[in-house]
């Protein structure tokens, strides 16, 4: 199960490959866009210097977005990954165990209170306190997580069970999200759509300094945690057999999972798919070389936002095309085939 | 009492049920109504605002909403039996994914296309839908599981592209936007008229194949020891679900729930046969709908709110409760 185990052209092929294409796509970002910078100004801009113009586009706007989505994008992959090995569940995902609906209802709430508490006429999206929506969004994906596990603990529920609870919170909480949203007139309906379908748009360093403790924290805990994960793919009474305090590394490991969806969630909205698809990928990439899930899903999560991001900047021109819509209309044909691969 | 009379008296339960609440939907909305005035409104129609209130509004929308919410529920029994897998629905499966974004891309690209032809579209689109969850879930033979992983990942799927189209089409968004939420705001006779084909022949399609579901319910294998081309059968449900889904979804809009729910419900009643077992979800789902519907336009009157969301609050905890209950989840093969 470890990295060290063997190193055969495969497992090099395996990583190095999705490591060249993501730095092609880290390139691809950086200098495209709706805005035709020539790549002179660009790599001046990279080694400091370069016209003001240049330095506003890629050091204020584009990077900042980049580097926003390529730790949202980890973020996710890895929550999946995490959630997919605990439950023992291919289906687990931040959005269908709910994680995704609950951030989404405090937006909801939070917006709701705030803007129309305060100014009933306020309906731009620059005029909401985005600066606030991280935070709030996490609380909510956290304790939605939470209650999705409590229930499950405390009534051991198999894996199909924890799944249709998880997908009937979410639709709940997502029901009565839209319900505040459409009580409240429609055109804060459009502000929650938007930031409902994900996008990276806007994305500054304070979002990257918002993610950025929990993708180390995540970073520090993951490897002290790599073991009992391992034993977490067993069944409970087995994983007990290993000597494992199941119950005590279960919640570690979900702690991990809910903190990293949830802040990601925050940050970006709650992108479909790359925590159910990434993982599944990876591990048809890794093939029998465990060691190398985890480090491919990341490499895979962050590369699949920015590709997306990248495509719905070139794509859509001025009105971008969210993520969410692109990577859902990427991850789903691919997981479709291998779902129809798999033996 | 015989295991058959306790379904027709549970049957006449939820068809009384849903007289009273429809009569009860009577007397609130926008314009509340006094008990006396909407009995006099009932039994002479021409009586100025009252009767008109009445008759063109509040009674067709709460026939849609109860035939709307029958056939959804018999679309999600149907589903169920088909796959045997608890977790299919018209929601879970794709069906109303494919219905929907067929739809809107048949009003956004082909304006000209005559609202007639909606279900048509819509049902081309569920079958599409389904075809694709069942080929990914390798011909329909993968666990459960297996099959709702795929059944969501294509509704995911279709719900972008339709998300896509939205956004590209902006002009005739908001209209499509007011639809997809789901309800029955405005809704009255032609509407009624408009999903009654496809209904009566769904529902009458499934109660003539009682016999059928009755065998598939007993799994692949024992259905066709039976004798049964479980193949040919499963296909013709197939048509009959997406048939009650394309009826209701153009007038509608996606609605959450009912068809995943309603079915679970029934079985927690034990229903004796396949004919009141099918006569059991229709009306409870026809009641559950019509009631949330009711609800739906009074809460927050004079304003709507989409009607999903009180599906989703009945059926959410109606359905975690069934959930966390310990005993297995019917229908499933391998409910482990």
């Amino acid at each position: 199960m470890r990295i060290t185990t063997s190193r055969s052209t495969r497992t090099a092929g395996a990583l190095v490959v999705p490591l060249m294409l993501s730095a092609v796509l880290l390139v691809a970002a950086i200098f495209l866009g709706v805005v035709d910078l020539p790549a002179k100004d660009i790599l001046a801009v990279l080694i400091g210097g370069g016209s003001d113009d240049a330095d506003l586009i890629i050091g204020t706007i584009r990077i900042p977005r980049i580097v926003t989505g390529m730790l949202a994008g980890a973020h996710f992959a890895v929550a999946g990954l995490l959630l997919q090995a605990i439950t023992r569940n291919p289906l687990a995902d931040p959005t269908i165990l709910g994680i995704s609906q609950g951030a989404t209802l405090t937006v909801a709430i939070f917006l709701l209170f705030t803007v129309y508490g305060a100014s009933a006429d306020a309906h731009t999206l620059y005029s909401l306190p985005l600066r606030w929506l991280p935070l709030v969004a996490c609380v909510g994906g956290m304790s939605t997580g939470f209650l999705v596990f409590s229930l499950a603990m405390r009534n051991r529920l198999s894996v199909l069970r924890l799944t249709l609870s998880g997908i009937a919170i979410g639709a709940t909480l997502h029901a009565l999200a839209m319900g505040l949203v459409a009580g409240w007139g429609s055109a804060r309906f459009e502000i929650v759509m938007q930031w409902l379908s994900g996008s990276l748009y806007a994305r500054s360093w304070e979002h990257v300094i918002f993610l950025l403790p929990f993708t180390v924290a995540a970073a520090i805990a993951l490897p002290l945690l790599h073991r009992s994960i391992d034993m977490l793919r067993f069944e409970e009474d087995v994983a007990r057999s290993f000597g494992l305090s199941y119950r005590l590394h279960f919640s570690l490991v979900l702690f991990t999972a809910c903190g990293l969806a949830a802040s990601a969630v925050g940050t970006v909205g709650p992108l479909i798919f790359v925590g159910l698809v990434v993982p599944h990928l990876a591990h048809f990439l890794a093939g029998r070389h465990f060691g190398m899930v985890m480090p491919l899903t990341v490499v895979l999560g962050a590369s699949l936002v920015t590709g997306a991001d990248l495509v719905g900047r070139l794509l859509g021109q001025a009105e971008e095309i969210p993520i969410g819509v692109i990577t859902a209309l990427a991850g789903a044909p691919a997981l479709l085939i291998l779902l129809r691969r798999r033996s | 009492m015989t295991p058959r009379g306790r379904c027709i008296a549970a049957i006449l339960l939820a068809v009384s049920g849903a007289a009273l609440i429809g009569f009860a939907a009577l007397l609130v909305g926008a314009k509340p109504m006094s008990a006396e005035a909407a009995i006099r409104a009932l039994f002479a129609p021409d009586q100025g605002v009252d009767g008109i209130i009445v008759w063109t509004l509040r009674i067709p929308r709460s026939i849609a909403a109860f035939l709307a919410g029958a056939s959804l529920a018999v679309a999600g029994l149907l589903l169920q039996v088909i796959t045997r897998n608890p977790l299919a629905a018209p929601d879970l499966t794709g069906v109303s994914a494919g219905a929907v974004l067929l739809i809107v891309f048949t009003f956004i690209v082909f304006p000209a296309v005559s609202s007639v032809f909606y279900p048509f579209i819509g049902m081309t689109g569920g079958l599409f839908a389904v075809a694709m969850t069942i080929w990914a879930a390798r011909n329909g033979r993968a666990p459960p599981l297996h099959l709702a992983l795929s059944g969501i990942t294509v509704s995911l799927f279709l719900n972008a592209m339709t998300a896509y189209i939205l956004i590209r089409g902006a002009p005739q968004s908001p209209s499509v936007l007011f639809w997809l939420s789901g309800g029955f705001q405005g809704r009255s006779w032609p509407q009624v008229s408009y999903m009654l084909p496809w209904i009566a022949i769904g529902i009458g399609a499934a109660l003539a194949s009682h016999r059928v579901i009755g065998l598939l319910a007993l799994g692949d294998e024992a259905a066709a020891g039976m004798g049964l081309n479980t193949a040919r059968w499963k296909l013709l449900l197939l048509l009959c679900a997406a048939a009650l889904v394309a009826g209701v979804t153009p007038v509608a809009g996606p609605i959450a729930f009912i068809g995943l729910t309603v079915p679970h419900l029934v079985r927690l009643l034990r229903p004796a046969d396949a004919v009141s077992a099918i006569l059991l979800n229709a009306s409870f789902g026809g009641a559950i709908l019509l009631a949330a519907d009711a609800l739906a336009r009074s809460v927050a009157a004079p304003r709507e709110i989409p009607v999903s969301i009180f599906t989703a609050l009945i059926g959410g905890p109606v359905f975690l409760y069934l959930v966390q209950r310990r005993q297995p989840l019917p229908g499933g093969r391998s409910a482990r």
